[in-house]
């Protein structure tokens, strides 16, 4: 039974360069930052870093692991912090904050964080439909 | 010439003093007007560079020292080494003074680092510095990439500088790497600082102050120090001069500023290359060692890789160079810790003593209108 | 000016729409969700809410159209000297999951810009967009994205800037309008760089200047890494160019990793404009 304050089993992502810039490719992302070190180096970065899309596809997962292939996502808010660059273990862990019921739907609120070495890379809050 | 060094007097060389710099100034003023034999109220003349930061009026309040009938400060950093002793040789062969203090006083590690990022004034600095050329390091790198470029020398080539330098330092208590030599591998690893110069070619970071005091010969036979000669002193400022950046000629892997001081020096005290006992060369960064080496004729151009590598420079070589460790491995005064050693060499009192030494040269920094003198016994 | 920009583009409301390169279609959604990691067995029917956007990214070779106003807003802050970026803020909303063989199509509006803002990475502008996808006329996911535009501190406050007399003022003016200046003595024709009053040659005082064909070869090159250097991420590449008119010249080289560069490249002049004060010559790879 779902309540406010579950916490949700953690996932942790092993940020390989093949998962940087397979997801990167993956979400059609050709910026050169997620697929050559070198160029994303001489931008000032630390290497090559995970997109966006590939945080909000994560986050989604996280919470679909959790919720079950009947949910339904309805959004996905996030704020970035510090980047994820390969080589990175990036940890998700989350937390039941909220309840609502909006068009006839009960909706869940799960409050997410994905951490690595550097500090927390994205917070996200998700509005998901357990069915 | 008619003027000798008759004192010398320093501080200790350290990272962090603890004190003001007008507090580092006195502490070596007053240490070399003793070793001198002298009073502070017998110093009527001072002379330091333009960038120090004491006032001759300060330090004279410090020192107690009543009355000045001579002054002078002496442009382009490093360069002005040798000169501050080239002027109070002039003073006192003139006559405006009898008695000249030249000193260097600075907290360059505590304190404002030369190595940092700084915004210089002067249209000059405006075509380098706002392009990215910010440090000595790099503007000293862009010779150095030339210099190797044309001659074939490498990274190893200028390493061996610094393993020099460290080899004598390591066995001079006064210096700060006392007891720390590197091997050509250390250097090797050191990181990059500016492509193609390592940290390990580019010159420590110091606080401490170096002072002398310059008088007549005559004079200074009558003190009860052996008096170190002024045998000759020149300044030079070559054709299309910049202050580091002498970009704009047509051959990048020469100095002809210290060129000319060596025309001058040899000119002046009849004393040769083959002549001297032992070499004290501006260290700032370890490929201007090199390209002197060259332009004070020791050897042909792009040669002098092959003179660092034939031990003719070691401690127990034919020509010793840096003996206390230069300012890679004993400090950095802005070069006025080489003329003291220098001073100790023709004493016969220095750390690592040179034999019988007679004749020392000295030059001042490199890149820059510099100086040099020609010391003796 | 930025604000007035801002409110003029917020005023043209929606851009025209984008029709997505292909239908939403499995081999898509299975790339996507083989690379994410996600084994929702409801993705073998649906596709994934997240990749809402994914269907209509420009792709390997795709621009941003003309009327797009995220990039309009960024080529006004570019401008003005606010040119590093960095994403701070998405939420999407998503109205319904789409099924394969569905065609989205996708427009954007600017909702708004703030600034400036005083930020941990400097001084900023941020700029919010807000894009609406659609099937038909039914509009199926939302999203808010949120970018801070922002001058990397130390930048425009302390940025190395040229000291710049009388004597040298034509260079810089030349460089703000994309034109790379040589002395030129009005008297024997010398050229000269870096310029000053009095020809060495003729000693004449009438300098002139030519516009330079901004060609020439790297003489020598620092590859910089130690210490930090306000506005600049090292490791970065100083050139001393000889240009085909016989005078060197300074600048970064930019576009060429460290290990690329080498005496004798050939490279071409560029600008780089810190402020509406300064532009800087960039030298680049021929
Ligand atoms: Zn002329």
């Amino acid at each position: 039974m779902t309540g406010i304050g579950e916490v949700l089993p953690e996932l942790v992502i092993e940020v390989t360069p093949t998962f940087v810039i397979s997801t990167a490719l993956a979400t059609r992302d050709f910026q050169d930052v997620h697929h050559d070190p070198e160029l994303a180096r001489e931008r000032g970065s630390a290497g090559i870093f995970l997109n966006i899309l590939t945080d909000t596809g994560l986050v989604s997962r996280f919470v679909t692991d959790w919720a079950g292939p009947d949910a339904l996502v309805r959004r996905i808010s996030l704020r970035l912090g510090v980047p994820c660059h390969a080589h990175e273990t990036l940890r998700l862990t989350g937390r039941v904050t909220g309840h609502a019921v909006a068009d006839g739907e009960d909706r869940w609120e799960v409050s997410v964080v994905g951490a690595n070495s550097l500090g927390d890379h994205v917070t996200a809050t998700v509005w998901v439909v357990r069915r | 010439m008619t003027a000798a060094i008759a004192g010398i007097g320093a501080t200790e060389f350290s990272k962090d003093s603890g004190r003001s710099e007008l507090a580092l100034a006195a502490h070596a003023g007053l240490a070399a007007i003793t070793d001198a034999g002298l009073r502070p109220s017998d110093v009527d003349g001072m002379v330091t560079f333009t960038m120090d930061a004491n006032a001759e009026t300060a330090l004279a309040r410090e020192l107690g020292v009543p009355e000045l009938t001579f002054f002078g400060r002496v442009p382009y950093g490093g360069g002005a080494a040798c000169a501050v002793v080239a002027h109070a040789a002039m003073a006192v062969a003139t006559g405006a003074a009898s008695t000249v203090l030249c000193y260097r006083a600075f907290n360059e590690r505590s304190g404002r680092r030369f190595g940092q990022v700084h915004t210089p004034d002067g249209v000059d600095n405006g075509w380098h510095y706002p392009m990215g050329l910010v440090t000595p390091a790099a503007s000293v790198a862009m010779f150095a990439r030339r210099y190797q470029h044309e001659y074939d020398v490498t990274s190893e080539d200028f390493g061996r500088v610094a393993v020099l330098d460290r080899r004598a330092a390591a066995t001079n208590p006064n210096a700060w790497f006392h007891g720390r030599p590197i091997t050509l591998a250390d250097h090797q690893a050191s990181r990059w600082i500016v492509e193609p110069l390592r940290l390990l070619d580019c010159c420590q970071e110091t606080d401490g102050a170096v002072a002398l005091v310059v008088t007549t010969v005559d004079r200074a036979r009558d003190l009860p120090r052996h008096p170190v000669v002024i045998a000759a002193a020149a300044q030079g400022s070559a054709a299309d001069q910049f202050t580091m950046h002498s970009y704009y000629r047509d051959d990048l892997t020469g100095l002809p500023e210290l060129g000319l001081v060596g025309r001058a020096l040899w000119a002046g005290s009849g004393i040769g290359p083959e002549d001297l006992s032992a070499l004290v060369l501006y260290d700032h960064f370890t490929p201007f060692v090199l390209v002197q080496l060259e332009e004070l004729g020791f050897c042909a151009r792009g040669e002098a890789r092959h003179l660092l590598a034939d031990g003719t420079l070691e401690l127990d070589g034919r020509l010793p160079l840096n003996p206390h460790g230069g300012q890679l491995g004993e400090a950095y005064v802005h070069g006025m810790n080489g003329i003291t050693e220098a001073v100790r060499q023709l004493r016969g009192t220095a750390a690592n003593q040179i034999r019988d030494a007679e004749h020392v040269l000295v030059t001042a920094g490199t890149g820059v209108p510099t100086s040099g003198l020609v010391l003796s016994r | 000016m930025i604000e007035e920009a801002a409110r003029e583009l917020a005023a043209r409301g929606e851009s025209a729409r984008r029709v997505a390169r292909d239908p939403v279609n499995l081999p898509m959604i299975r790339n996507w969700t083989e690379a994410i990691g996600d084994d929702n067995p409801t993705y073998e029917h649906y596709a994934p809410p997240a990749m809402a956007q994914v269907w209509t990214m420009p792709g390997l070779a795709g621009q941003r159209p003309a009327d797009d106003p995220l990039g309009a807003m960024v080529a006004v802050l570019d401008e003005a000297g606010y040119t590093s970026v960095v994403a701070t803020d998405s939420e999407q909303t998503y109205h319904r999951y789409l099924s394969p063989g569905e065609t989205v199509e996708v427009s954007s509006r600017l909702d708004g810009v703030t600034g400036p803002k005083r930020t941990a990475l400097g001084e900023g502008w941020f700029v919010t967009t807000r894009s609406t996808w659609y099937v038909g006329d039914e509009p199926v996911a939302e999203m808010m994205f949120r970018v801070l535009k922002f001058r990397p501190s130390g930048v425009a406050g302390t940025a190395i800037r040229p000291a710049v007399s009388s004597d040298t003022e034509f260079f810089w003016a030349g460089t703000a309008l994309g034109e790379l200046r040589i002395q030129r003595c009005g008297g024997c024709g010398r050229l000269r760089h870096p310029p000053g009053p009095m020809c060495p040659s003729c000693r004449q005082t009438r300098p002139g200047y030519v516009v330079a064909a901004g060609e020439g070869t790297v003489y020598s090159y620092v590859v910089h890494h130690h210490p930090p250097v306000p506005g600049r991420a090292a490791p970065f590449v100083v050139a001393l160019v000889e240009l085909t008119e016989g005078v060197r010249m300074l600048a970064e080289l930019v576009g060429v990793p460290p290990s690329e560069v080498h005496i004798g490249l050939e490279v071409r002049v560029g600008f780089s404009r810190v402020d509406g004060e300064l532009t800087l010559p960039v030298w680049r790879r021929r």
